[in-house]
């Protein structure tokens, strides 16, 4: 299915693996999304903070700005004013149980990204209120 | 009250009213030469009085006898001394009398007493006027060293204690907001006071905290219930984890409600970040490991996907069997990554479980769901049996996902081509939740059996042809043991191998930790840990 632009949720992948983030956008366009991959953390945040998106997955080892440093700029009010996008961290990395409630507190979901595959993360999103 | 009512100069005190100025010697003499009249005065009047009388007898009744006179003389004399001795006494005793008064009159304690007035008093006036004064004025100089002295207790910027306390030390008022911060806190945290005072606490400092407990919950629980309350965190961060700058310390806060000098929250920090960042790094060593072989998991995962899902029809039987074959690998491995993973949690005590509500059969249906094509792949069929009666239960549902995987995925690595492996489930005699997995395959020798859930131990004799780590079974003992049951097995060589374990009702559970006093749902691979507000129906 290819994306209706108008009307197509926009997603933006901030992902700094490309093969990973080549699957993903793959698999989310099929399915009527719109995507936008950013590799490094400035950009993806720069992007996210145009509020042009309506889901951000954010992987948590990018380079030049950590995904953790973007989630906490995203939620903070004084650094970027209220946006409508649903945050899903999407990471391998394991967290101490700690860091990760304080990472799952701030976002709207937490994925480990080995634990699902493509088709997975779409019906994820698809059930997602967005 | 300002009882300064003269002047200090050149360390004399001196009046003020009047155009000379007198000491308080002159005062003295003045007083001494006041008494002096009084007195002679006094007697000589007695004694012209008494000389009167008996003139007037002598004269006027020449012959009246010598002891009338006498008798008449002491009637006289003693009527006159009475009211003389009156008059003199009342006179006398004003200068203490005014004294009295005036140190009643600034006294704390005791009935208000008006303050003497000077005009009021004939004898000794002008002392009267000195000594009052001298007296007030050495009264306000006590009241303003005791104001002095007061207001260098309670300013903390000028409280030795405070200021030289060798830990961080921050004083909140009652909106949270940072009103002191000793020299230390400023050196721990790189910010000068003025950067600090006047802010929010929690934008200031930004502190994240293990759990719910945290500063502003205790703060808004403490509000509302107490008057005073201590409490005190571990492991509070400030700064992001896993860079430098992060500092990890113990916290420990006073809360005094309605404090009137408006110090009513006081927070200690404990440093403990070298001790702390050591733990997180020796995790992290693990977690780094982890996510460079998840990175390669997930790629294969997806590209299973995509050619199984676009390939696999126009692909040959053969093909789309060695397609799920590599699906149900590339799983197997993922299970073995959070294998190696949650028992470095375990070596750590950092494995940490929540506790809920759960339908068992449905955790049992989702586990085998999962493993079905690791077992079909191979041959094996797994059969469920669980019985209806069975109570909710109270798991970590991602841990005890682990335990049925591995003892799953054991029965289908041992399984040595039979077809059939049994999961059954039922309630025992003790009221516990009974669970069974068992095959019909190789099954273990009697003298391995008491050492099968140690780590690193495998079945020697099957070594050779069976691959796995020997994590399995002791990571499945770890976390049923966290979750209050226990695990064993029964084994016969050749006829197979049925792991047991069981698992509490979610009532049963909730009751123990009652009891126990702590009413947590939140444990570790090695027992209770800190409070959680996790009890959940």
């Amino acid at each position: 299915m290819q994306p209706n632009t108008t009307t197509a949720k926009r997603i933006l992948c901030i992902e700094d693996e490309h093969f990973i983030s080549e699957l993903y956008a793959r698999a989310l366009t099929k399915a009527g999304y719109q995507v936008d991959v950013q590799l490094d953390g400035q950009k993806g945040m720069a992007a996210a903070q145009t509020d042009a998106y309506d889901i951000i997955l954010l992987d948590l080892m990018i380079p030049n700005i950590t995904g953790i440093e973007v989630l906490r700029t995203l939620r903070n009010p004084a650094k970027t004013p209220k946006m409508h996008a649903k945050i899903i961290i999407t990471t391998n990395l394991e967290q101490r149980d700690d860091v990760r409630a304080d990472i799952e507190q701030q976002a709207d979901g937490y994925l480990v990204k080995a634990e699902i595959t493509p088709k997975e993360l779409v019906d994820f999103l698809n059930h997602l209120k967005i | 009250m300002d009882y300064r009512r003269c002047k200090h100069k050149r360390g004399k005190l001196q009046l003020t009213n009047g155009k000379r100025t007198n000491t308080f010697m002159d005062f003295l003499s003045k007083l001494r030469h006041q008494a002096r009249s009084y007195l002679f005065l006094i007697v000589f009047t007695e004694n012209m009085l008494l000389v009167g009388v008996w003139l007037v007898a002598r004269i006027y009744h020449p012959g009246l006898p010598t002891l009338y006179i006498v008798i008449g003389l002491a009637v006289v004399g003693l009527l006159n001394s009475l009211l003389i001795s009156h008059i003199g006494e009342a006179h006398l005793m004003q200068p203490i009398t005014a004294l009295w008064k005036a140190i009643h009159h600034i006294s704390p304690h005791g009935t208000p007493e008006p303050a003497p007035s000077p005009t009021d008093y004939t004898f000794g006036r002008d002392i009267i006027t000195n000594l009052t004064n001298n007296l007030y004025q050495l009264t306000s100089v006590i009241q303003n060293v005791e104001k002095t002295n007061k207001k260098a207790t309670y300013d903390l910027r000028a409280n030795f204690v405070a200021n030289s306390l060798p830990l961080p030390l921050i004083v909140l008022d009652k909106d949270e907001t940072i009103v002191y911060t000793n020299d230390a806190t400023n050196k721990y945290l790189g910010e000068a006071a003025a950067d600090l005072i006047g802010k929010n606490a929690y934008t200031a400092l930004d502190m994240s905290f293990q759990n719910e407990d945290t500063l502003s919950s205790w703060l808004k629980r403490s509000k509302n219930q107490t008057a005073t309350a201590n409490h005190k965190w571990e492991h509070v961060r400030i700064g992001l984890p896993g860079q430098g700058d992060s500092l990890l310390f113990d916290l420990a806060g006073y809360y005094n409600k309605d404090n009137p000098l408006g110090y009513e929250t006081l927070l200690i920090l404990f440093d403990h970040t070298e001790v702390y960042a050591q733990d997180d790094q020796a995790m992290s060593f693990v977690a780094l490991g982890v996510h460079e072989l998840r990175t390669p998991l997930t790629l294969l995962r997806g590209y299973i996907e995509v050619f199984d899902e676009e390939l696999g029809p126009s692909l040959t039987g053969e093909l789309q069997e060695f397609m799920k074959k590599m699906n149900a690998s590339a799983q197997q491995l993922s299970g073995f990554v959070d294998n190696i993973l949650n028992v470095a949690k375990i070596e750590d005590n950092q494995l940490t479980l929540q506790l809920h509500k759960e339908d068992w059969e449905q955790v049992i249906k989702t586990v085998v769901d999962d493993l079905y094509l690791r077992a079909n792949v191979r041959g094996i069929t797994i059969k469920t049996d669980i019985a209806q009666d069975l109570p909710p239960v109270g798991v970590d549902r991602y841990s005890i996902y682990e335990v049925l995987a591995n003892l799953l995925d054991n029965a289908i690595k041992y399984s040595k081509g039979t077809s059939e492996i049994y999961v059954t489930s039922r309630l025992n005699k003790t009221g516990q939740v009974e669970t069974s997995v068992k095959d019909f395959g190789l099954g273990i020798d009697s003298s391995i059996l008491p050492h099968i859930f140690d780590k690193f131990y495998r079945n020697h004799r099957n070594r050779a042809q069976i691959g796995g780590t020997g994590l399995g079974l002791y990571l499945s003992k770890a976390i049923v043991d966290a979750h209050g049951g226990q695990i064993t097995v029964n084994s016969k060589v050749d006829e197979g191998s049925t792991f047991t374990f069981t698992v509490l009702p979610f009532s049963e559970l909730q009751q123990n930790g009652k009891e126990l006093g702590n009413p947590s749902l939140t444990r570790n691979a090695h027992g209770w840990i800190k409070n959680h507000s996790l009890y959940r129906d």
